[in-house]
């Protein structure tokens, strides 16, 4: 019989894991397609959790409404990121351009500041501080499983990180804008070649990508029941090391990199102080880089 | 290299612009500083210092051989710290602990580089970014050793071989001086054949290593240099500020270093050197705006990759530059060598 | 282009220049007396330096309006709670002359690195949060106006072993604060026969306690000691909450905010913790205070640390006072070393000999949704 105990920390650290892989399938969807880190992907989920507060504040509409407002603004953001801060560096065509290695981290730089200004005008607009959603829409109300204690957001996040997981594979393989999608993150110049509107598809992979965000960032406030300006930032590194750790362009990759490192930071905890337990996680990023330097479901490496 | 046989370049033009940063440097701005005589001045202009050094050091890395480093302000942390314990477990000075702070960051960097040197592209960053988070971890977590959050005073100031060098102009030449050494070395390491090897790197890794470059190893020698002069940088701060904690070495502060040299021109030296500049003065000149500079700061930052995307300072202006002023230097064949700065 | 490139640098970096000189060096007139504020207006820690902005301006506007023969004047710089602009701060403060006295920062780093230019530079600098152990060891000019851990912690550790607790687990934020919270009562608790059965340091803003709690209560403790802020406070309460845990909870007074309330809910019903600072409390200068705050900010309850705040500022103010006509640092660091028994909304407050604010103690519980004074 397995101590109870552990079955405890497992389960927290797969809910934990849960909460980064909601943040890291739009985080890997938007990566694939250009290759650069979307730093400002933080403040999406950031913006959609205040967007969702707003709303209820506001009114107190069915929680329906108030995921729905959050996927319209995760829209609106991921439409207009990629307007400002990623379409204008894709004005230089010019052969030099494209293979120059500053152009392509001056755009990864270029969401950063986006980032900085949206971080810093929501502090302005609505305090540092943690706001606190009205208890009828917390969805922590505590499930008892046999040994093991969950809450019901356990449950809606994984059902939600499931229906977003399944959603993107059918619309990645199943769909016309999928395949696009997939023919522009493979060779963007190919793609255009054969007619494919490059532009279109790089958009709509921001708005999706971007209303997975916002849905994870309102998911995940009402989870934990606290907003705040700076509630992207660390959901956003683990998902950026979950992604990387699954192999960049696998989206399940990411989802179980994701799940593996909640899972190593609760158990972490069993046997190290709990200052130490990202030591633990980053020590497993580097172990897995060590011997799969491709990530874990990374295919092998193309020539550019 | 064979260079016996090269007819020396003519001097004169090569050097005026050294010449001029010199006099700057050395000459014009302290007299400007002990005109205003305000500490804060001094201050500003010892922390712009600093940070020259810190992105000039992540430049080597970043800019010269396209490895993104999200960890660097981990190996300053690193430099200060072992200052700092120097200091105060062993009472050692400043002379001995700036050079001592350089080996350990690059020591450590060695170790931690051995098993990650041949990952490429954002695999290498973000392996970066999971260094520089422990070794931060390290600092905050091992209290017993670093004492943790409580961080360490560092009762001893700068000096050269006990004699204080704590006054204010003297501070400020100490720093101006340790700060124009190792940039004065790093710009010698990346205008270089050396320097054209890691670029090579950077622009194709793979015919790089096809044509008999050993990528690893001279990626691991980047990262380790790149982390000397951080440490040394971290030495300065440590002696400099006299109380260092974890927090000074965040991951925030990595990614204002790479946002340095991104802004001034990745893989130009006196774009780093600007950009630098620019992202320390800035939200200090920004004051007046109150709770809104930050976002002043931001919005310059944005417009300058919009508008300049190659940097402030771009590496092809940069070269331009170089190539013009040292332009005796710059050979297009010679002996069948290929071209390249001797 | 290159023109273009050249123009737009020198701009921007003129602008920086002077931006940077242009935003010192203003005169005043004579019978004004100056005193800096360095605290975190941006960040992410900005919501603690906005409230203490508030409560200094609280406190200045009722003590120019009181028929002073001179006006004070608050100069608040922002320092992100970041030790590099601390120290520019402090070189700022120290180079005009017309400051006689600093107050801040927020967080200890960045008092500790801004106290090693006011120790040089003889600027009295009083802190209304620095906690680090060593803060007022700096030099004779730092001051503080907090209950130091020594203090709290053995309170705390007699009040929980009274109430029978013996096995008691600690666990607080891996900061100064933190380590001191736990080593001040851990020692409390040896001290007087009792026993710390776990203890634990978390990184401050952790989201998920669950794993940490599900630890903690491995060891079967009585009850647990906490030293955490508000924000991690209620994090931490929920999740006891839904953990199913009823091992009760004791704290800090840095906890003591209605904030807790308001972000934990009922999951604080029960919460132990002390406070030097009572809203409810009758006497007519705390319930000025509270009113005034309720003015300032929608009608919200001040917490602890809005009132500390006020209370260094008042004190500041007090001392300046004492030090004129022509106050020098000098004079007003002497002065707010002699403070003795000043009222404030935080208690009476006396600096003892090493600079540290002795405060009386009150025991809270959380009640019914409120903050309630208990006997024991």
């Amino acid at each position: 019989m397995i101590d109870p105990y552990y079955l405890q920390q497992l389960a927290i650290g797969l809910s934990l894991g849960m909460t980064y892989a909601l943040m890291a399938i739009g985080f890997t969807l938007i990566f694939g397609v250009l290759n650069v880190v979307n730093f400002a992907h933080g403040e999406v989920y950031t913006l959609g959790a205040f967007a969702g507060l707003v709303l209820i504040s506001a009114t107190a509409p069915p929680i329906f409404a108030v995921i729905f407002i959050a996927l319209a603004i995760g829209a609106m953001a991921g439409f207009s990121l990629e307007r400002i801060a990623f379409k204008p560096f894709r004005r230089f065509t010019d052969e030099a351009s494209l293979k120059s290695r500053a152009m392509r981290e001056s755009t990864l730089l270029s969401s950063l500041a986006v980032s900085i200004v949206v971080r810093e005008a929501l502090e302005i607009v609505f305090g540092s501080q943690m706001r606190s959603v009205p208890f009828e829409y917390l969805i922590n109300t505590p499930v008892r499983i046999g040994p093991v204690i969950l809450v019901t957001g356990d449950f809606i996040i994984f059902g939600v990180a499931a229906v977003m997981l399944i959603g993107l594979q059918y619309l990645l393989t199943r769909t016309r804008i999928g395949l696009s999608i997939r023919a522009v993150s493979n060779n963007p110049l190919g793609a255009k070649y054969v007619g494919i509107d490059t532009d279109r598809t790089i958009i709509m992979t921001f708005v999706v990508g971007s209303m997975m965000g916002a849905a994870a960032g309102i998911l995940t406030g009402l989870y934990y029941g606290a907003i705040f300006p700076a509630m992207g930032f660390v959901p956003g590194i683990k998902a950026f090391v979950a992604m990387v750790m699954g192999g960049l362009s696998s989206i399940p990759g990411a989802v179980i990199c994701a799940l593996i490192l909640g899972i190593s930071e609760s158990m972490a905890t069993t046997f190290v102080s709990s200052g130490w337990s990202d030591m633990v996680a980053y020590g497993f990023l580097i172990l897995t880089l060590i011997f799969f330097p491709n990530g874990l479901f990374g295919a092998r490496r193309e020539r550019v | 290299m064979n260079v016996s046989d090269l007819s020396a370049p003519p001097r004169g033009r090569g050097l005026l612009i050294p010449l001029l940063l010199a006099l700057l440097v050395f000459v014009g701005l302290p007299a400007m500083l002990a005109g205003f005589d305000r500490g804060y001045f001094y201050q500003i202009a010892n922390l712009a210092l600093i940070f020259i050094l810190l992105s000039a050091s992540m430049h080597l890395v970043t800019g010269v051989a396209g490895l993104l480093h999200l960890g660097h302000a981990a190996f300053y942390g690193v430099g200060a710290y072992t200052a700092a314990l120097l200091s105060t477990k062993f009472g050692l000075g400043f002379t001995v602990t700036l050079p001592l702070s350089g080996v350990v960051a690059a020591l450590i960097a060695f170790l931690v580089a051995l098993p990650t040197m041949r990952l490429v592209s954002i695999y290498f960053a973000v392996a970066t970014l999971a260094i520089g988070q422990m070794l931060y971890l390290v600092m905050l977590n091992w209290v017993e050793f670093t004492k943790g959050p409580n961080g360490i005073i560092v009762t001893k100031g700068l000096e050269l071989f006990g004699f204080s060098l704590s006054g204010r102009l003297a501070t400020y030449y100490t720093v101006a001086t340790v700060v124009a050494l190792c940039v004065l070395a790093i710009g010698r390491l990346s205008h270089s054949y050396y320097g054209n090897a890691l670029r090579s790197i950077r622009e194709d890794d793979q015919c790089a290593d096809a044509m008999g470059v050993s990528t690893a190893r001279l990626k691991m020698e980047a990262f380790t240099m790149s982390a000397f002069f951080a440490g040394v940088a971290g030495s300065l701060w440590a002696h400099m500020t006299g109380y260092i904690s974890p927090g000074d070495f965040k991951f925030s502060e990595s990614i204002l270093i790479l946002a340095m040299v991104v802004v001034g021109g990745l893989g130009s030296l006196p774009g780093a050197v600007i950009g630098a500049l620019l992202l320390i003065l800035l939200p200090e000149g920004l004051r007046a705006f109150g709770d809104f500079r930050n976002i002043m700061v931001g919005l310059v930052m944005f417009l300058s990759i919009l508008l300049l995307p190659k940097g402030l300072l771009g590496e092809v202006s940069a070269l331009q530059l170089a190539r013009r002023q040292l332009g005796a230097a710059w050979r297009n064949t010679v002996k069948g060598e290929g071209i390249g700065w001797r | 282009m290159t023109a273009l490139k050249t123009a737009s640098l020198a701009a921007l970096m003129t602008a920086a220049l002077a931006g940077t000189a242009l935003t010192t060096g203003t005169a005043l007139a004579a019978d004004t007396v100056k005193i800096g504020y360095q605290l975190p207006l941006t960040g992410e820690t900005a919501q603690y330096g906005q409230d203490f902005r508030k409560a200094a301006e609280i406190a200045l506007t009722e003590f120019n309006a009181s028929g002073k023969p001179f006006k004070a004047e608050i100069v608040f710089e922002d320092s992100r709670s970041d030790a590099k602009e601390g120290t520019n701060i402090a070189r700022k403060f120290v180079d005009d002359k017309e400051i006689v006295g600093v107050l801040g920062d927020f967080t200890s780093g960045v008092s500790m690195a801004s106290a090693q230019v006011y120790k040089d530079a003889g600027m009295p600098q009083l802190s209304q949060t620095a906690s680090h152990p060593d803060y007022t060891k700096i030099s004779k000019y730092q001051f503080r106006n907090i209950a130091t851990q020594a203090q709290e912690g053995p309170y705390n550790a007699k009040w929980m072993l009274s109430k029978g607790y013996k096995n008691i687990a600690v666990i607080a934020e891996q900061t100064d604060w933190g380590q001191s919270v736990v080593s001040g009562f851990s020692d409390g608790v040896k001290a007087n026969g009792g026993t710390v059965v776990f203890s634990e340091f978390f990184n401050r803003g952790l989201k998920d306690y669950r794993s940490l709690i599900s630890k903690l209560e491995r060891a079967k403790p009585d009850a647990i000691y906490t030293g955490f802020f508000y924000e991690d406070g209620a994090q931490f309460l929920r999740q006891v909450q839904q953990l199913g845990i009823k091992t009760p909870v004791y704290s800090t007074s840095a906890a003591y905010s209605p904030k807790l309330i308001e972000l934990a809910g009922e999951a604080a019903e029960g919460v132990h913790l002390t406070s030097n600072f009572l809203p409810t409390d009758p006497a007519p200068h705390i319930q000025h205070f509270v009113t005034e705050w309720k003015a300032a900010s929608n009608g919200a309850v001040p917490g602890q640390f809005p009132a500390q705040a006020y209370d260094a500022v008042r004190i500041m103010l007090a001392a300046v006072e004492k030090a004129y006509p022509n106050p020098t640092r000098e004079k007003v660091r002497d002065a707010l070393a002699q403070t003795k028994d000043f009222a404030g909304v935080t208690g009476k407050t006396s600096f003892s000999a090493d600079r540290e604010a002795e405060k009386e103690l009150v025991k809270v519980e959380v009640k019914g949704g409120a903050f309630v004074p208990v006997a024991d």
